[in-house]
């Protein structure tokens, strides 16, 4: 069943690269693919197939955590699946999100063009090739001054050459994921909170595809976390700082600090589950908030995950929160179905979105309401 | 007949005129004037100023950041002139032209370095039409020269229409 089950995992993921590059722009100039533009030309295939492949991916993933001893007897079994997400690491990057070009993109006007990104954007940089595709060309660097600093390592080491850049920026990403899952099991000493976080399909696609920065900015949180618990301060402190400075969100984790440093003042006793929870919650608070600046975007889902995780006893707050992967996972159809962004995808994105987690909340209420009666 | 094409050809000219006018306007947009001197904040923003030369790095950085600062001590000399400050406005005018300058020599660096410069050069242009079109405001409403006598210290003989005609020549040699 486990050679079944790694079997099943790594053919998803390889499905999932292959289907990646049915999306790649018509714009993009790196290779040439006899498959550029059919996501526009055959949309419901696209809509379906996709639906099929995550719809799996999340059922392999429930799989694995409803069995996570049997299949993860020691630690080393899952290393090796997590040695599978090599795979998407060659997908193509902008199937949902432009984001990674958008890194690249900042990275080149500090690293290459030797100008400030904060003040000079790379639409700036006229017969710049990779305007061709990069989305949000137009903006000033969106990120923290930290992850700025730090993306000049991905950039550099891939000497100008842009398709190793793309791989350079998501092993980047995945390096901090590894070391994200390992802070987890620093803390927790649980294989569930591990298998949780570091099997969720959306965690993988966002960060192994789309190779979104929010892992990194977790990473910074949870070291600092990390350090909060061993009691210092000053190193927590900094880490935390590092955090704020890659995408800002984690400013919502200050005032939990702060807390946690006054009751260590008082000689109090810390309930570290009660401090995930509310950092949880914080994290969840700016989640929502983000609809207010822009709209909910999947990958944000991982800065309350991240927390979540720790307190794999929550296990209805969970289920409900993995129905949210999914249901966000799922809100890409819309656009993939209409392509439009406009009307009636947000409203179809919305019911995709809250459909996974409104069907785990009745199922967890009519659980209940059987065993009362019962 | 001849009284018909005369005014024909003066309303013509007018047009033409009122045409050019139009069309000799600069679309750049100045900035809000800035905290004046005096001003108890005055002091911390010439430091910001000075501390974020080094924030604004690069040839694109370093132009935009001149090309900011030209800007902004035009408009402070503008509302100075306005309130009959001279002297202040003298040394705002001044300021302003010592940085617009300094843009276009690190536009030259910028495509030394193999960047595109039109675009930049585009605005830089608009930039000295609008600050031509405000000195040439402040022409009409300022005194040829100026003695500023002050309380304490030595009197200046402010040359100000001078100042404006090396200002404007100035923006001129960038058009």
């Amino acid at each position: 069943m486990k050679r079944f089950l790694f079997a099943g995992y790594a053919a998803i993921l390889i499905a999932l690269t292959f289907f990646s590059y049915l999306f790649v722009d018509a714009n993009f100039m790196y290779f040439s693919s006899p498959l550029k533009g059919f996501d526009g030309q055959h949309r419901s295939l696209i809509a379906g197939t996709y639906f099929l492949l995550i719809s799996i991916f999340f059922g392999i993933y429930i799989f694995l955590i409803k069995n996570y001893n049997l299949i993860f007897p020691n630690l080393s079994k899952l290393k090796k699946i997590i040695m599978l997400l090599l795979i998407p690491v060659f997908a193509y990057p902008a199937m949902f999100s432009y984001d990674l070009f958008n890194y690249i993109a900042t990275s080149k006007v500090l690293f290459y063009y030797h100008e400030n990104p904060y003040l000079v954007m790379p639409i700036d940089f006229i017969g710049e090739p990779t305007l061709m595709f990069t989305r949000a060309a137009n903006k000033l660097a969106l990120y923290g001054i930290f992850w700025t600093f730090i993306s000049g390592i991905p950039y550099l080491l891939s000497l100008g050459n842009y398709l190793v850049s793309i791989f350079m920026f998501k092993l980047f990403a995945g390096l901090f994921y590894l070391g994200l899952v390992f802070l987890m099991w620093k803390l927790t000493k649980n294989k569930l909170s591990v298998v949780l976080f570091a099997a969720n399909p959306l965690v993988i696609i966002e960060t192994f595809i789309s190779g979104h920065n929010d892992v990194v900015m977790m990473f910074f949180a949870l070291l600092a976390i990390y350090f909060l618990r061993n009691k210092r301060i000053f190193l927590a402190v900094i880490f935390l700082i590092l955090s704020v400075f890659i995408k800002y969100a984690t400013l919502f984790l200050v005032p939990l600090f702060l807390l946690t440093i006054l009751q260590y003042a008082k000689n109090k006793k810390i309930d570290w589950s009660r401090f995930y929870l509310l950092a949880f919650f914080s994290m969840f608070a700016i989640f929502i908030l983000s609809f207010l600046r822009e709209e909910i975007y999947p990958w944000y889902t991982i800065w309350p995950l991240t927390f979540l995780v720790l307190i794999p006893q929550k296990r209805k707050l969970i289920y409900l929160y993995i129905g949210l992967t999914f249901g966000l996972m799922l809100s890409y159809i819309p656009y993939m179905y209409f392509g439009t962004y406009s009307d009636p995808t947000p409203f179809i994105k919305i019911l995709f979105m809250l459909f996974p987690p409104a069907c785990v909340f009745l199922y967890q209420v009519i659980k209940v309401n059987k065993k009362s009666i019962l | 007949m001849i009284r018909v094409s005369k005014v024909f050809l003066f309303v013509f000219i007018l047009f033409v005129l009122i045409n050019n006018q139009i069309f000799a306007q600069s679309v750049y947009v100045l900035p809000y004037p800035s905290q004046m001197p005096g001003n108890k904040f005055y002091t911390v923003n010439r430091v910001i100023e000075k501390v974020s030369y080094f924030w604004y790095f690069g040839s694109f950085g370093k132009s935009n950041y001149y090309q900011r600062l030209s800007d902004k001590y035009l408009v402070q000399a503008k509302t100075l002139f306005e309130y009959k400050q001279y002297l202040l406005a003298y040394e705002a005018l001044l300021l302003s032209n010592q940085y617009f300058e300094k843009i276009y020599p690190y536009l030259l660096s910028a495509k030394k370095e193999g960047k595109d410069i039109s675009e930049k050069r585009k605005i830089l242009r608009q930039e000295g039409l609008k600050h031509i079109e405000e000195l040439d405001k402040l022409k009409k409403s300022t005194p040829e020269n100026f003695l500023w006598i002050p309380e304490e210290t030595e009197s200046s003989d402010l040359k100000i229409r001078s100042l404006i005609n090396t200002s404007k020549n100035i923006r001129k040699k960038y058009l």
